[in-house]
């Protein structure tokens, strides 16, 4: 894509976001709907402002989680996948097991997650590890079997160990999509956080999502959803930002 | 799974499709009992507490000693992802070709679409339920929420990588636009799609355990949380062999799917 092809892009999305706010505003104040059917986006952010303190410091707590479990998942992911490839037998044992526990959808573990890890913030770590560390390790896997037969031969004619066609190579090989598979699970790293939190915990945005259904405060609801939607976006570009300087040849 | 199993009904009459999945189930099948069994082991051997890993044999019982609650919600969660898989895959479709027709269009809404998969679900689900009320539709909306991104997103690419050749040629033979969508770009789009659906399968039961959370009294996801205030453990990996059970079968269906539809073969 040419760089004026894509700044049209990105004028035409900016429009787009914008069309969206005024239209809701336009429904929610024109029809005066109440706020539990839909508060205005005025209304949203003036909450936002009022509960500014709780909102931030909540987001804070979710974010720690998020990315705390995100890098373990990282780790565990990354590192499933290098061990597969420098000891091909233990593919047999790794990926059945990681894909019979992928066959859960990822939510039914949060209760059984919560009662081991109890209420606080390691349930959440590792609700977010476990699903982040399955998606990386599929990106992961698929990039270090990519790697041409016939580079890996050449490497091995001049005398290069394991090891080194693992960090010249196949690393290097599998990086676009090792950070595409990163790059994807930013936003499921605080979607994940934010639901186990809402099952129990004592602090976060799925907490004061979950207090402010309790007391049947929409647009508290609605300001926490804004909160958490803009730090998954930060939280995603952050991680685009350092793919790009990363995978600088793509 | 691969090109030659594929080809195989076609190139040795003798062996039909269905006997080739009844071998496969059957395997599959043989493989998740030797699985079982060695857990059963090995939860025996290691003295492992049930507060962790139950033996399967204890699961087992507890489904069998009160089968109605796992088989109606089991029943229930399937209508709802069925529901929310449906709609989510048509409207993804369906907004694909718009956007894939209207550039303007795809370019002002598309970022909208992008944004709106960073909302936690689950806070969605408190509004959902609230619009919907305690229905299956609340349910199936968040799964249709959960879905339908993924299937724009593909088959808008699969729309895209028609060869503009072949769209000409069709043209030059007096064929209308939507004769090109139908007879060409859609099919050519067939295999991005089932990438996409089958990713969905998983998704739109996610969404629809998620929806259950909200005050719901049959489910799947029910069964999960009464496990969890419960503090009974065998209860709830009951209720995640159940969810087990419906994800792999219901991704099996798609995948079957996929083999008897994209019958040429899609790049895996």
């Amino acid at each position: 894509m040419s760089a004026p092809q894509s700044s049209r892009a990105l004028q035409r999305g900016a429009l787009g976001m914008v069309l969206l706010v005024l239209a809701w505003e336009g429904v929610a104040r024109g029809f005066n709907l109440p706020a539990y059917t839909l508060p205005s986006v005025s209304a949203i952010l003036g909450s936002i402002f009022d509960h500014r303190t709780t909102l931030f410091l909540a987001g804070a707590y979710t974010f720690a989680e998020a990315f705390s479990g995100y890098v373990i998942g990282a780790v565990i992911g990354i590192a499933l996948a290098v061990v597969i490839t420098l000891i091909p037998m233990t593919r047999n044992a790794i990926v059945p097991v990681a894909t019979s526990i992928n066959s859960v959808p990822v939510v039914a573990w949060s209760p059984l997650i919560l009662l081991w890890f109890g209420i606080g913030m390691p349930s959440k770590v590792v609700m977010v590890a476990l699903a982040v560390s399955f998606t990386v390790f599929l990106s992961a896997l698929a990039g270090l079997d990519r790697v041409d037969r016939r580079s890996v031969d050449l490497m091995r004619s001049f005398g290069a160990g394991r090891l080194a066609i693992l960090f010249r190579l196949r690393l290097p090989t599998a990086l676009p999509l090792i950070a595409a598979g990163l790059r994807v699970s930013t936003v499921r790293a605080v979607i994940v956080a934010i639901v186990t939190e809402m099952l129990g915990a004592y602090d976060g945005l799925g907490w004061v999502i979950y207090q402010a259904v309790l007391q049947v405060d929409f647009v508290k609801v609605w300001s926490a959803i804004f909160i958490a939607s803009a730090a998954s976006l930060a939280f995603f570009g952050l991680v685009g930002l350092a793919e790009r300087r990363l995978v600088f040849w793509k | 799974m691969s090109a030659t199993t594929l080809q195989s009904p076609a190139t040795r009459p003798g062996t039909s499709p269905l006997v080739t999945a009844l071998f496969r189930a059957v395997r599959g099948l043989a493989i998740l009992l030797a699985v079982l069994a060695a857990v059963e082991g090995l939860v025996i051997v290691l003295n492992v507490k049930p507060w962790y890993v139950p033996r399967p044999t204890l699961v087992l019982n507890a489904i069998l000693a009160t089968p109605e609650p796992y088989v109606q919600g089991f029943l229930r969660t399937l209508t709802e992802t069925l529901m929310g898989f449906t709609s989510g895959a048509i409207f993804g479709v369906g907004i694909a070709i718009v956007f894939f027709r209207a550039r303007v269009l795809r370019e002002l809404i598309f970022p909208v679409f992008v944004v709106s998969q960073t909302i936690p679900v689950i806070a969605f689900g408190a509004l959902v339920v609230l619009w919907f009320g305690n229905t299956l539709i609340a349910k199936a909306a968040i799964s249709f929420y959960l879905t339908f991104f993924p299937v724009t997103v593909n088959a808008l690419l699969g729309l895209e990588s028609v060869d503009p050749r072949q769209e000409a040629l069709m043209r030059s033979f007096g064929a209308s636009r939507f004769q090109i969508l139908t007879r060409l770009q859609l099919p050519a789009a067939l295999p991005q799609i089932f990438v996409a659906l089958r990713l969905a399968s998983a998704l739109s039961l996610v969404g629809a355990i998620v929806g259950e959370w909200f005050g719901d009294t049959v489910g799947l996801g029910v069964l999960l949380l009464q496990g969890m205030y419960n503090e009974n453990v065998v209860a709830i990996w009951a209720a995640i062999a159940m969810c087990a059970l419906l994800g792999t079968g219901f991704y099996a269906v798609v995948a079957a799917a996929e083999r008897a539809l994209v019958f040429w073969g899609a790049e895996q």
